[in-house]
């Protein structure tokens, strides 16, 4: 399987996490700012954010979730803010967010787990928090995970090396990936990956050096999607995945997305 | 008296408060350096080894055959509030060598075999994955090759690990041979409170 290069959206300032919704317009967290792009890369619109904003993401009916410091604010899809949940234990630095099924996923990257949340706000229990090290492996500062079509959640654990896979309800089910310094199909560093998207596979995104690749549910290595393009001081890169299977990489650096398209099966 | 008379002395008296100011200033540093109140220290930011921006160089090891001081008197340190305390750690091993049975690398970087590697807290042995490793650098047998250092720096590794000058080992020479040698103008004299507080990485720009 092969991808090629077809675009660099200039970001516009800072991007820490990316999400596209349905329509393919892309959401991107800044420095204190939401910026939405449309599918051709255009810079649509932008709003501010109360807090730093970490990580961002997009519900079926427009509304976006934004993890911050300390708290997740909701918007509509026009920037107005809806609601703010606050907690400075849960939320101290919300580097992910998603949905499993009827709940909201926030990656606290400063307790190095997952919190679930219901609709409302109340939380449910932690993810990736029940182990002997207390919580996930994460040197680069940064919790990023996935999320499939039946709600299972995958989670980067770049210390170990690997991409775990777990219930809901915080259940660890199984774990893809493994250290190795040559072969393309490990994780090489200290840690990696550091960053990973869910779609029709497990999408990841490595530093030092940087590049992104795609695994089948399996762990078998599908593609290495890009590598020397990125700037090699490049870490903790936000990487999603849209509904045409196009790929999306944040170089942090450039402060450029990457977006990037299959050209064989 | 002319006015041109009053500017004159006026600018002879500002030439003679500089000199002796200047004057004064060299003596109080060579009375601090005398009494070893100034000491040579390694400027993190600027050592190749550790600044930010150089990846895929080899590292610098000017420190180890430069120094005067037989095995250097720059050590690598460990700022342990900065460790990552990961199970793969790219200086203590040669991440580009062959995986062994335990799914890690099977060389160490370390020429000298001079840091240690230890599993704290709950440990499970099971599998090595699973711990936090505490890594000390044992400084009888670093040469400050810096080799560890260009290898724990970002975005590969957290920067915790910096070459530090070890005022037990220098002998404060007057011109360091290493700063003379050092095409980064790394190594500077500096108050002992400042050479003595960890190593801080500036980000360039």
């Amino acid at each position: 399987m092969q991808y090629r290069h077809v675009q660099v959206i200039d970001g516009k300032g800072a991007l820490h996490g990316i999400a596209v919704d349905r329509h393919g317009a892309i959401y991107a967290a800044g420095e204190t700012e939401i910026k939405v792009f449309d599918a051709a890369g255009r810079l649509e619109r932008r709003w501010p954010a109360s807090r730093p904003a970490w990580s961002v993401t997009v519900a079926g009916d427009g509304t976006v979730y934004v993890g911050e410091v300390g708290q997740i604010e909701i918007f509509d899809a026009a920037g107005k803010l809806l609601n703010t949940w606050r907690d400075d234990k849960l939320l101290r630095r919300v580097t992910a967010i998603g949905f499993s099924r009827d709940s909201v996923l926030a990656g606290d990257s400063a307790d190095r787990a997952i919190r679930r949340f219901d609709r409302g706000g109340k939380f449910l229990n932690n993810i990736g928090k029940d182990n002997p090290l207390g919580g996930l492996l994460i040197p680069n500062g940064v919790v990023d995970f996935g999320v499939d079509a039946e709600g299972t959640v995958f989670v980067a654990n770049p210390g170990k090396h690997r991409v775990e896979r777990y219930a809901p309800d915080g259940r660890l089910l199984g774990h893809i990936g493994r250290f190795d310094g040559n072969d393309p199909a490990g994780f090489t560093g200290c840690c990696n990956p550091t960053n990973v998207a869910i779609g029709d596979a497990i999408y990841t995104a490595e530093k030092a050096g940087p590049r992104a690749k795609l695994y089948d549910f399996s762990g078998k290595l599908l593609a290495v999607i890009a590598t020397d393009l990125f700037d090699p001081n490049c870490k903790n890169m936000s990487i999603a995945v849209d509904g045409r299977g196009r790929v999306y990489v944040v170089d942090t650096v450039k402060l450029g997305i990457f977006v990037f398209e299959r050209v064989s099966a | 008296m002319s006015d041109l008379q009053t500017r004159r002395d006026l600018f002879s008296t500002v030439a003679r408060g500089t000199v002796l100011a200047v004057l004064a200033g060299g003596a109080g540093f060579l009375v601090k350096k005398a009494n070893g109140q100034v000491v040579w220290q390694v400027d993190a930011s600027r050592c190749i080894n550790s600044r930010l921006g150089e990846v895929g160089v080899a590292a610098c090891n000017l420190c180890t055959t430069e120094c005067v001081v037989a095995l250097s008197a720059v050590r690598a340190v460990n700022e342990y509030s900065r460790c990552g305390r990961c199970n793969i750690c790219p200086a203590y091993f040669n991440i580009t060598s062959a995986v062994n049975e335990l799914g890690q690398p099977s060389e160490k970087l370390c020429p000298r075999d001079a840091i240690r590697r230890r599993p704290i807290g709950k440990v499970d042995p099971e599998d090595p994955a699973n711990n936090f490793y505490e890594y000390v650098i044992d400084e009888e047998k670093c040469d400050g090759c810096g080799k560890c250092v260009m290898q724990c720096k970002e975005p590969l590794g957290l920067g915790s690990i910096t070459l530090r000058v070890r005022y037990d080992k220098c002998v404060n020479c007057n011109r360091c041979s290493i700063s003379t040698a050092c095409p980064q103008k790394a190594l500077m004299q500096l108050p002992v409170h400042q050479a003595t507080q960890p190593a801080e990485v500036q980000r360039p720009g």
